[in-house]
């Protein structure tokens, strides 16, 4: 197979990019590219560098933009750059030279749901639906032209962890299905069309501004509750809300059958449509 | 207490219950999505808080240094 980019660079975090980093080196022996990884933002249950020492992948780990930025602009050959699960934001002058192709994987079926967060969005706007986008990277963000597609639904309960995942499984899913025809550089690709409402979403913006306001129906509390969900990766600030006319931070919540509840302090029971009840377990600031 | 933990592993990570080395992310016994499974049953079957320094692959090692963990945490 002939593919004239001599080397790969992979930047990310999680799970879709440890996939994407062991398919990526098993397909080196097709075409010869060299490779090696980047992490950018890194999280203490990352297994990314400890599958660079198994297989002698060059790992380096640049928090740093201006480092990063640097770095990826000393590159000579033709390379292509894989953004999986990756929050940096590629400088102009880098997406612009002839001898850098960069892809990206986008977590929502752009041109929905730019930006960042977008599990956590379409969790919190009700959405049945969702999926990911594998794009080439333009200098705006997520605006580049469609390679593939995969959707998913999104249910009832599904919290942002949980869809992040299997974001992260269809992301692998799509990669594996492109990934030749974008280093034979004849993969398919549409432009997106942007509607007039077209809205970023950006790093500071937490669903419902972070207030689990109560007068609210219990329906959308539980989706703001399920869509800042990532557990203790602390990707948003706990919720706040009122409670006994004073302000509290909600510690977890969880939905439960009327037999189950059981009578504590600092907790609140909210009857849901579908007969269940969301207790919310809160402490006083 | 320990039996709710491995009750929880059980419905979470069976895997684990049968484990016997210590690097269970490592080895891709259970991954950081399970972890979060696992720690929000925890914190609500014990009504505990397992703040985020807490959740690294050193903690999540075994079987045992879950319960480990729990029992650390039940004792504050």
């Amino acid at each position: 197979m002939n593919t004239d980019f001599q080397r790969i660079v992979i930047i990310g975090y999680g799970k879709a990019a440890g996939e994407i980093l062991k398919y990526t080196d098993d397909r080196r022996a097709d075409y010869g590219y060299a490779l090696e990884f980047i992490e950018h933002e890194p999280h203490a249950l990352s297994v990314t560098r400890q599958i660079c020492e198994e297989r002698g992948i060059p790992f380096a780990s640049m928090p740093d933009k201006r480092e990063l930025g640097g770095y990826l602009g000393e590159i000579r050959e033709k390379t292509l750059i894989v953004s999986a699960s990756n929050n940096y934001l590629f400088p102009a002058a880098l997406v612009e030279r002839e001898h850098i192709t960069i892809i990206n994987f986008h977590n929502a079926l752009l041109p929905d749901y730019p930006g960042r967060n977008a599990p956590s969005w379409v969790i919190y706007q009700g959405e049945e639906r969702t999926g990911i986008t594998w794009h080439y990277v333009t200098a705006g963000v997520d605006e580049g032209n469609i390679i593939i597609q995969k959707s998913c639904e999104i249910g009832p309960d599904t919290k942002a962890y949980e869809l992040t995942e299997r974001l992260m499984d269809l992301a692998c899913e799509g990669f594996y299905e492109c990934f030749d025809s974008v280093l034979q550089e004849n993969a398919a690709t549409r432009p997106q069309s942007f509607s007039p409402e077209r809205r970023m979403y950006r790093s500071g913006e937490i669903p419902g501004n972070g207030f689990l306001d109560l007068t609210e129906e219990p329906e959308k509390l539980y989706r703001l509750l399920r869509s800042v969900d990532y557990g203790k990766s602390g990707i948003f600030p706990p919720l706040q809300t009122e409670a006994a006319g004073a302000r509290a931070e909600v510690l977890r919540y969880r939905k439960i059958a009327p037999e189950k509840r059981k009578e504590e302090t600092d907790m609140l029971y909210l009857p849901l449509a579908d007969g269940n009840l969301l207790k919310i377990k809160y402490r006083m600031l | 207490m320990e039996e709710k933990v491995l009750e929880i592993l059980e419905e979470y990570c069976e895997e684990a219950l049968d484990y016997t080395g210590d690097n269970m992310m490592e080895e891709g016994v259970i991954d950081s999505f399970t972890v979060i499974n696992i720690v929000s049953e925890l914190e609500d079957a014990f009504d505990i808080e397992i703040d985020a320094k807490y959740v690294v692959a050193e903690n999540f090692r075994n079987k045992e240094a879950i319960i480990e963990l729990v029992a650390r945490l039940l004792d504050e």
